[in-house]
C-alpha cells in the first residue's frame, strides 16, 4: 500500500464514458484524489453538483469527492498517472490533446478495447505517436462497468513493457474490489480486449437466434482460437489468452446481456438493422469498427481463411448477409484438427 | 585523453563493473572463475609467445589463490582482473594518439587518397576521379551533426557492411572538421596493413574479440560509457559486426547502445554543464561491397549459429583493396553516407536547436524520462526498455536512409525470378543448384525490376527509403548496364553476366547478398522470395 501522502498526488482519468466514470469512482473510493476529464461542460457540472453521470451510468450515485473537469491541461499536467478511457473513434484526437501537456515522467495507461479503424493500430501505438510518453500501459479484463459500479469483485490485467507502470497501477488498485494483475504482453492484452468484441457479436447472434449453450460455447471456443491465431501472428504471447485479458474477458462479454457488442449481435439476429440496434444502444459498440479493422488487417496478412467467425460477423455487419446465411456458411466449413491453428502459432 | 581522465576511467570502470557483481558470493565467484577459464583457454591458441609467457603463470597463480579465498579476497582478485582489462583497453587510447589524430589524419588520409599518394593508388585512374572523397556522397543532417558536437557528446552509430566503412567514416569525420571519435575496433583491424594505418590515427582503442569472458565485455561497455560521460565523442557499429547477409541491421547490440543513456543519467546526476548525449545514425551504401563473397559465404554457412571471426578476408590483402578502390573510381561508383536525424538516448528526434521532439514535432523535456520522485536516477528495467526504443529509432533511420543501388534492384529481380521458377527448392538448394534454368530472360528481369521500382518510388515518396540517381531516372536498361558493369568489375565470379537477351546467374550467393539489402521494407516483390 502506498502512503496516504502519495494519494494526494492523485490520478487523472481521461474520458467520462461509462468505464472512465467507473474507474474514477472506484479510485476515488480508494482514497485517491481523482480528476475525471470530459469534453461536455454540462456533464462535468452534473457530476460535480449532482454526483451522477446520467447519460452513461444513470442508476449510480458517484462519490462526492470525485471531481469532473473540462480543463485538460490542469487535469493532465500534475498527475503521476493518467488513465485514458476513450472510444477508438476519438482516441487519437484526445491522445493528441493529452500529448500537449504530458511529460516523460508520467505514466500513461489506457483502457480502450479496440483498434483504430483506418490504420488497424492499437491504442498504445497511437499513444506513442501522439504523445511523448514512453511509459505506456493497457488495462484490460472482464470489467462490465455496471457490475463494477455495483461493487462486485472483478479482476483485470495491467500490461506494460515498464515495470514502473505495472507497479504504479497495481498500487492504485491495491485493496480495491478490482484485482489488478501485472503482465508484460501489451500486444496480446490489447488484441484480446479488441477481438473478444467480435466474438461477443457472434455469441449475441447465436443467442438471438435462440440457440442454446452448446452453440454459444462453440462460438466462444472457436472465437478464442481465432483470437489467438490473429494475435500471435502480430507478436502476442499465446499464454496471455488463458488469462483475464483473453478467455476471462471473453467469458464476461459473451455471456452477459449487459455487454454492448452482445446486444448488437442479439438485435441483428432478431432481424433489426445495424443502425437501429446501435441507435437503441445509445453507446459505442467497439466490436463494430473492430470487426472492420481486424478483417482488413487479416486480409493484408493473408490469414482470413483461419478466421471464419470474423468473416461471418463481417458479412453480417457490412455485406448484407443474414445471420442465418452466415451460420450456414460457418457450419459448412470442413472440420479438421481442432487446434491446428494454435499449433502452428 | 589526458592522464587525469585516463586514471579516472580506470577507477570508474573498475568501480562500475564491480558494482554490477556486488557482494553476491555466487556472482563474484562465477565471474572470477569464468574469466580465468576463458583466459587460459585463449592463451592455448595465442600466437604471441611473450603474452603467453607473461600471463599463464599469473593466471595459474590467481586460480589457485581464488580457490582458497574468501569473498573479500575474491572481490579483490576480480577487481584486479577488471583493472588489468581496463588498463589494456584504455592503454590503446592515449592522449598522443587522440591529439595526433587531428593533425595527422589530414596528411594520412590525403596521403592515401589523393593524387600524391605514396601508395601510387591512383595510377591508371581516369581524370576527374582523383580522390576517394569524390566518390563519397556525404548527405543528410551534416550541419546539425557539427552543431550538436559542440552542444553535447555524440554517439555515432553506423551501418556496417565493409571495413571500408571505417575509412569512409574517418574521412567524413575529418572532412566535417570534427575531432576524432573514440572507436572500439577489433584487434585484427590494427594488424591489417591498411586499416591499422587509419586506426592508430583515429581515436581508436583495441577490442580483442578473442577474449570471450563476460567480464571483458562488461569492461568494454563501461569503458565506452565512461568516455561518453567525459565528453569524448564515440563511434560504433551497433550491429556488432559487418552484416553477413547484406541486409541492413535490424538487431542491435543493446548493451553497448545503452551506454549513451547511462552516461546521460550520470551527467544529470552530476549536474554536468553539457549533459546531453546525441545519437546520430549514419547509413552507408555501396554499389559493390569489397568483402561480399566472404560475408555471404559466412552467413550461409553459419546462419543460426555463432559466427567465427573473419581475419583473412578480402580486406587483409592491400592489393585487392586498391584494386577495388580503383574500380570504384573507374565506374564512378558513388558511396552514399547519409547522416540521419540525430536522436536523444530515448530514440526521440532532436531538432535544429538540440531539443528533443515528439512524433508531432512538439518540444519535450527529455530529462523527465529518467526522473523519479523529481530526481534523475537509474532503473535497470526501465532503461533497458528505453534502449529498445532507441534501437527501434536507429533501425528505422537506417532503413529510411538506405540508398538503393542498381546492383540491389537487379539482384532482387533475378533472385525473385529464380524463386518463382523453383518453388520446390529451399533457399540452400536454390543457391547451390539455381534450378534447371541457368539463364534468365532479360524481359522477365526488366518486368520484375519495374514492379519493384514502383514500390520503391512509393516508399521513397513516403520518405521510407532513398533511391540512387540511376534508379530515379527510371531507365531499366541504364540500371542494368550499371549493375552489370559493377558485377563484372571486381568479384572473383561476376554475380551475373549478360548473353544477348538473357542473363546468366553466375554467383547466386552474391545475387542473394545484394538482393538482401532490399529486405525489411515490406516490398512485396522482394519479400516473396525470402
Amino acid at each position: 500500500m502506498s502512503p496516504p501522502a502519495s494519494k494526494e498526488l492523485g490520478v487523472t482519468v481521461v474520458g467520462g464514458g461509462s468505464f472512465g466514470t467507473t474507474l474514477a469512482s472506484l479510485l476515488t473510493e480508494q482514497g485517491w484524489r481523482v480528476k475525471l476529464w470530459m469534453r461536455r461542460k454540462e456533464q462535468a457540472r452534473e457530476i460535480n453538483r449532482d454526483h451522477i453521470n446520467s447519460r452513461y451510468l444513470p442508476d449510480f450515485k458517484l462519490p462526492a469527492k470525485l471531481k469532473a473537469t473540462t480543463d485538460l491541461e490542469a487535469a493532465v499536467k500534475a498527475a503521476p498517472v493518467i488513465l485514458m478511457a476513450i472510444p477508438t473513434a476519438s482516441f487519437r484526437d484526445v491522445a493528441s490533446l493529452v500529448g500537449n501537456h504530458v511529460r516523460g515522467d508520467q505514466v500513461l495507461v489506457h483502457a480502450t478495447k479496440g483498434l483504430e479503424r483506418e490504420t488497424f493500430k492499437r491504442m498504445s501505438e497511437i499513444l506513442r505517436e501522439e504523445t511523448c510518453s514512453l511509459k505506456i500501459g493497457v488495462i484490460s479484463g472482464p470489467n462490465l462497468a455496471v457490475e463494477v459500479m455495483r461493487g462486485n469483485p472483478a479482476g483485470a490485467v495491467i500490461a506494460s513493457h515498464y515495470q514502473e507502470v505495472i507497479e504504479k497501477v497495481e498500487v492504485l488498485f491495491a485493496g480495491s474490489r478490482m484485482r489488478m494483475y501485472g503482465g508484460r504482453d501489451v500486444i496480446g492484452t490489447e488484441l484480446g480486449g479488441a477481438f473478444k468484441n467480435i466474438v461477443a457479436l457472434a455469441t449475441g447472434v447465436s443467442d438471438g437466434m435462440g440457440f442454446g449453450d452448446n452453440s454459444k460455447a462453440l462460438v466462444m471456443t472457436r472465437g478464442l482460437n481465432e483470437m489467438v491465431r490473429f494475435s500471435v501472428a502480430l507478436g502476442a504471447n499465446i499464454l496471455t489468452f488463458g488469462g483475464l485479458a483473453g478467455i476471462g474477458d471473453m467469458i464476461a462479454t459473451c455471456a452477459s446481456p449487459l455487454s454492448r457488442n452482445y446486444r448488437v449481435g442479439f438485435g441483428m439476429a432478431k432481424g433489426k438493422k445495424l443502425e437501429k440496434v446501435i441507435k437503441e444502444l445509445g453507446q459505442v459498440a467497439e466490436g463494430v469498427p473492430t470487426t472492420e479493422a481486424v478483417w482488413s488487417q487479416a486480409t493484408e496478412m493473408g490469414i482470413t481463411d483461419d478466421l471464419p467467425i470474423v468473416r461471418a460477423v463481417h458479412g453480417v455487419l457490412y455485406e448484407g448477409i443474414t445471420p442465418l446465411q452466415a451460420l450456414k456458411s460457418l457450419m459448412s466449413i470442413p472440420v479438421g484438427d481442432e487446434l491446428a491453428a494454435l499449433r502452428s502459432s | 585523453m589526458d592522464e587525469r581522465d585516463k586514471e579516472r576511467v580506470v577507477v570508474e570502470v573498475t568501480h562500475r563493473v564491480m558494482d554490477a557483481y556486488g557482494r553476491d558470493p555466487k556472482k563474484v565467484e562465477q565471474a572470477l572463475f569464468d574469466t580465468l577459464y576463458e583466459e587460459r583457454l585463449r592463451l592455448r591458441t595465442e600466437k604471441d609467445k611473450d603474452e603467453v609467457k607473461r600471463l599463464s603463470g599469473y593466471y595459474k597463480k590467481m586460480q589457485s589463490e581464488a580457490a582458497k579465498a574468501d569473498l573479500e579476497r575474491q572481490r579483490e582478485l576480480l577487481s584486479e582482473l577488471i583493472g588489468h582489462y581496463t588498463t589494456e583497453v584504455s592503454g590503446h587510447f592515449d592522449k598522443r594518439v587522440y591529439k595526433a589524430a587531428t593533425t595527422v589524419i589530414p596528411f594520412a588520409i590525403s596521403g592515401l587518397l589523393n593524387t600524391m599518394s605514396p601508395l601510387k593508388l591512383i595510377q591508371g585512374l581516369p581524370r576527374g576521379f582523383e580522390t576517394l572523397g569524390d566518390q563519397l556522397v556525404l548527405q543528410g543532417e551534416i550541419e546539425l551533426l557539427k552543431d550538436l558536437a559542440s552542444k553535447g557528446t555524440i554517439v555515432l552509430v553506423a551501418t556496417h557492411s565493409s571495413h571500408m566503412d571505417s575509412i569512409m567514416l574517418g574521412w567524413a569525420i575529418y572532412k566535417l572538421g570534427l575531432p576524432p571519435f573514440t572507436y572500439g575496433a577489433g584487434m585484427n583491424l590494427f594488424s591489417n596493413p591498411i586499416l591499422g594505418y587509419f586506426m592508430h590515427n583515429l581515436g581508436a582503442y583495441k577490442v580483442d574479440r578473442r577474449k570471450a569472458a563476460e567480464l571483458y565485455k562488461d569492461v568494454l561497455k563501461a569503458y565506452c560509457g565512461c568516455t561518453i560521460e567525459m565528453g569524448y565523442h564515440n563511434m560504433f557499429f551497433p550491429g556488432g559486426t559487418r552484416t553477413r547477409s547484406g541486409a541492413t541491421e535490424e538487431r542491435l547490440k543493446m548493451g553497448l547502445l545503452g551506454q549513451g543513456l547511462d552516461a546521460y543519467i550520470h551527467n544529470l546526476r552530476n549536474k554536468k554543464e553539457n549533459p546531453d548525449v546525441f545519437v546520430v545514425p549514419v547509413t552507408i551504401n555501396y554499389e559493390l561491397v569489397l568483402e561480399a563473397e566472404t560475408l555471404i559465404d559466412d552467413y550461409l554457412k553459419e546462419v543460426g549459429k555463432s559466427r567465427y571471426i573473419i581475419t583473412d578476408d578480402e580486406f587483409s590483402k592491400p592489393r585487392v583493396v586498391f584494386d577495388f578502390i580503383r574500380k570504384l573510381f573507374s565506374l564512378d561508383s558513388k558511396i552514399h553516407m547519409t547522416v540521419g536525424r540525430p536522436l536523444d538516448v530515448f530514440g526521440n528526434a532532436v531538432d535544429d536547436e538540440g531539443n528533443s521532439e515528439d512524433h508531432r514535432g512538439r518540444v519535450i523535456d527529455r530529462r523527465r524520462y529518467v526522473f523519479r520522485n523529481g530526481r534523475p536516477g537509474f532503473d535497470k528495467q526501465r532503461d533497458k526498455e528505453y534502449t529498445i526504443e532507441l534501437a527501434d529509432a536507429i533501425t528505422a533511420s537506417f532503413h529510411r536512409d538506405t540508398v538503393v543501388k542498381s546492383t540491389n534492384l537487379v539482384s532482387s529481380a533475378v533472385f525473385g525470378w529464380l524463386r518463382e521458377q523453383n518453388p520446390e527448392l529451399d533457399l540452400y538448394k536454390l543457391l547451390r543448384a539455381g534450378g534447371g534454368k541457368p539463364t534468365v530472360p532479360l524481359r522477365d528481369v526488366y518486368r520484375r525490376m519495374e514492379l519493384t521500382l514502383k514500390s520503391l518510388y512509393r516508399l521513397s515518396d513516403l520518405g521510407r527509403i532513398r533511391i540512387d540517381k540511376t534508379l530515379s531516372r527510371g531507365d531499366s536498361v541504364l540500371m542494368m548496364g550499371e549493375a552489370l558493369a559493377h558485377f563484372q568489375s571486381f568479384h572473383q565470379h561476376p554475380a551475373m553476366v549478360r548473353h544477348g537477351d538473357t542473363l546468366c546467374h553466375e554467383d547466386r550467393n552474391l545475387i542473394y547478398y545484394y538482393r538482401n539489402r532490399l529486405t525489411g521494407f515490406g516490398i512485396k516483390e522482394v519479400e516473396m522470395g525470402t
